[in-house]
């Protein structure tokens, strides 16, 4: 036994203190020193914990029983345990979270010298990767709720940190209506799924699961809930209100953050329901809400004016590419052939995108973030001529832009060609609708690149300097983990998207590695 | 498995067959751009920008396209699109819950029957 069998608990025992001391460190070197080093740490239990998964397998923490592995009630009259269940699928996500966390952390340090709360900002963005990294490690309903509660507090507060901007403010009320509704609908479908079988722990319901009417109307709930916190069409509008008032740094992170809410609709939907899904119905609800969000939400980004704007309609149609993939992985669960088809490639491609877009799409945030902390402006009408003053920010832009735009050979190309491919099999529609989406992508991207980094110097921004180092730092691991999926999508794709699509589809495995200990 | 080949099932892929074709892109762009005139001089009147005979406007902002005009065409033929879906993105809060509550009556059909 070895240290290592902790760390499902330090993941959120870390960022969770993290949170609480934050508020005393109001020398500014300490916050920042603080802010790294646990984000450092936290990347790096992430990394232990997807590499441990990897190679022995689901790891299951009990947190407040007998001992740590023991999922059985250990002879208390009200057994009251959180039991984590970190599969591969989990440990992914976890790891690409926390990449983009660590990225986002770097990167705000010398954005926040320019105001004041600092510290209230790195104690809510502690909160934000606690919030985030239980709901993709937890194997229990209700805590899945508690975590995604705690990441939408910590995100209205962060979301309107720029406290004198009305605009600000309203977007974080917006979200948190919209939220708060939400995560009341999901606690509802745990409602019903409690009543119905006496537990909340996600395999122990998903042994038991019979597709009745009740499941049906919690199945509903999560979803259409789920996919709203998710940012999925027609449900999105918050979206671009939240990132492109959020600070960059906390935008790039709200990407992950948002994956965790579509974590929780792959997991609901495959591993608690799984094959006990007797209808269609749901995969092709995924499957049209992946159409809608793709396509409106790229034409919504065409006419943009807003660089955050811009880049955060276009967040929502990325996440489009996840729910189209995994959605026909969905559709193909219950029939084998299928899945061996064109299922599986499907989700490989789904899950494939959910990293790159972290990564894509986080360094196109801190671009932004970039921009405006040289400039002051992200007005596109207002921009131009910046390559010269900002090389490397322009160098970090076109990798990023080539990337979401799926130009090969960058990482967004791979996964959308396994979604192009294989949603071909279900329908050509599916194929072309994604196609359109990509070359709108490439169209929008390449008016930003000729706005605000091409075209005669402006007067205005004569004395324009590149970012401080430590930006350039931040955004500089985005575009290692950018390079890196790009030049090793066959190792991308056997030890991180494979085992983790595998997973997904295994819920046998799921359920059996909570079983075998005899909850 | 052949070293950074993706199949996907239908086909395959391959990444640094893309960086070898990158590669030999390259090499030609250098080879034609070294094959340019050698009487070119940096600074002199050869540098100027021609701007239709007239003096060249000392602030970008005067000779640059905005952004807003980007697309035009495109945007002006789906302006019946356009004009539809900016009517449903109000920014009012109510609007967006509006939106939610019929996009969850409707999963929840779809699902129930």
């Amino acid at each position: 036994m070895t240290w290592q069998i902790h760390i499902p608990a330090l993941l959120i025992a870390l960022p969770l203190l993290g949170a609480f001391v934050a508020p005393v460190f109001v020398n500014r070197r300490l916050r920042d020193i603080w802010f790294t080093a646990l984000s450092a740490v936290v990347l790096i239990l992430a990394f232990l914990l997807w590499r441990r998964v990897g190679a022995e397998g689901t790891a299951i923490y009990v947190m407040g029983g007998e001992s740590w592995d023991l999922t059985l009630p250990s002879g208390m009259s009200v057994p009251i345990r959180i039991i984590m269940e970190v599969d591969a699928f989990s440990a992914f996500m976890a790891l690409s979270g926390s990449i983009a966390s660590f990225a986002g952390a770097i990167f705000s340090l010398r954005f926040l010298d320019r105001t004041t709360g600092g510290e209230k900002f790195v104690a809510l963005y502690f909160l934000l990767m606690t919030g985030m990294l239980g709901m993709e490690t937890t194997g229990d309903l209700f805590n899945f709720f508690v975590f995604l509660e705690i990441s939408s507090v910590a995100s209205y507060g962060l979301i309107a940190f720029w406290r004198n901007r009305p605009e600000a403010i309203e977007a974080s009320f917006k979200y948190m209506l919209l939220s708060t509704i939400a995560a009341l609908m999901v606690l509802l479908g745990i409602g019903i799924l409690y009543g119905r079988y006496g537990v909340l722990n996600m395999a122990a319901i998903a042994k038991a699961m019979q597709f009745g009417l009740p499941e049906k109307v919690a199945l509903a709930l999560f979803v259409a809930a789920l996919a709203m916190k998710c940012g999925s069409v027609p449900m999105h509008m918050w979206v671009p209100d939240a990132y492109s008032q959020a600070p960059a740094g906390l935008a790039c992170f709200l990407v992950s953050v948002s994956q965790a809410s579509l974590y929780g609709l792959f997991r609901i939907s495959f591993s608690v329901y799984g094959r006990a899904l007797d209808t269609p119905a749901v995969a092709w609800i995924i499957i049209v809400f992946g159409i809608l969000s793709m396509f409106i939400a790229v034409v919504m980004a065409v006419i943009q004016k807003e660089v955050k704007r811009l880049m955060a309609y276009h967040a929502v149609s990325q996440t489009g590419y996840m729910l189209l993939g995994v959605g026909v992985g969905l559709l193909a669960l219950t029939h084998p052939q299928a899945m061996s088809e064109y299922g599986f490639t499907a989700m490989q491609g789904g899950i494939f995108h959910i990293i790159n877009h972290a990564m894509y799409k986080g360094l196109l945030f801190l671009t932004a973030g970039s921009i405006f902390y040289a400039s002051g402006t992200l007005d596109l009408n207002r921009l131009g001529g910046l390559a010269r003053n900002m090389p490397y920010t322009t160098v970090m832009f076109v990798v990023s832009a080539a990337a979401i735009a799926g130009l090969p050979p960058v990482n967004g190309f791979v996964s959308k060609l396994l979604v192009y491919e294989s949603s071909f099999a279900v329908h050509p529609i599916l194929t072309v609708m994604a196609l359109v989406t990509s070359i709108l992508t490439l169209a929008s991207f390449v008016k930003v690149f000729q706005s605000a980094f091409l075209g005669p110097a402006r007067a205005r921004f004569s004395e324009v300097r590149e970012v401080p180092r430590s930006m350039l730092v931040g955004m500089t691991v985005l575009l290692v983990a950018i390079l890196w999926l790009s030049f090793m999508p066959t190792w991308s794709l056997s030890k991180l998207v494979g085992p983790a699509a595998q997973a997904l589809v295994d819920q046998a495995g799921y359920i059996e590695a909570i079983m075998r200990s005899g909850l | 498995m052949m070293l950074g080949t993706v199949q996907s099932g239908f086909g395959y892929w391959n990444v640094y067959a893309w960086i070898i074709f990158f590669a030999l892109a390259a090499v030609l762009v250098f080879y034609f751009r070294s094959a340019g005139r050698s009487d070119y001089k940096a600074g002199t009147y050869q540098d100027e920008i021609f701007y239709g005979g007239n003096p060249v406007p000392k602030d970008g902002d005067e000779i640059a396209v905005p952004a807003s005009s980007a697309y035009w065409g495109f945007t002006e033929a789906l302006s019946p699109f356009y004009k539809l879906l900016l009517s449903l993105h109000t920014g009012i809060a109510s609007d967006y819950m509006g939106y939610f509550v019929i996009t969850m009556a409707l999963v929840s059909v779809l699902i129930v029957l």
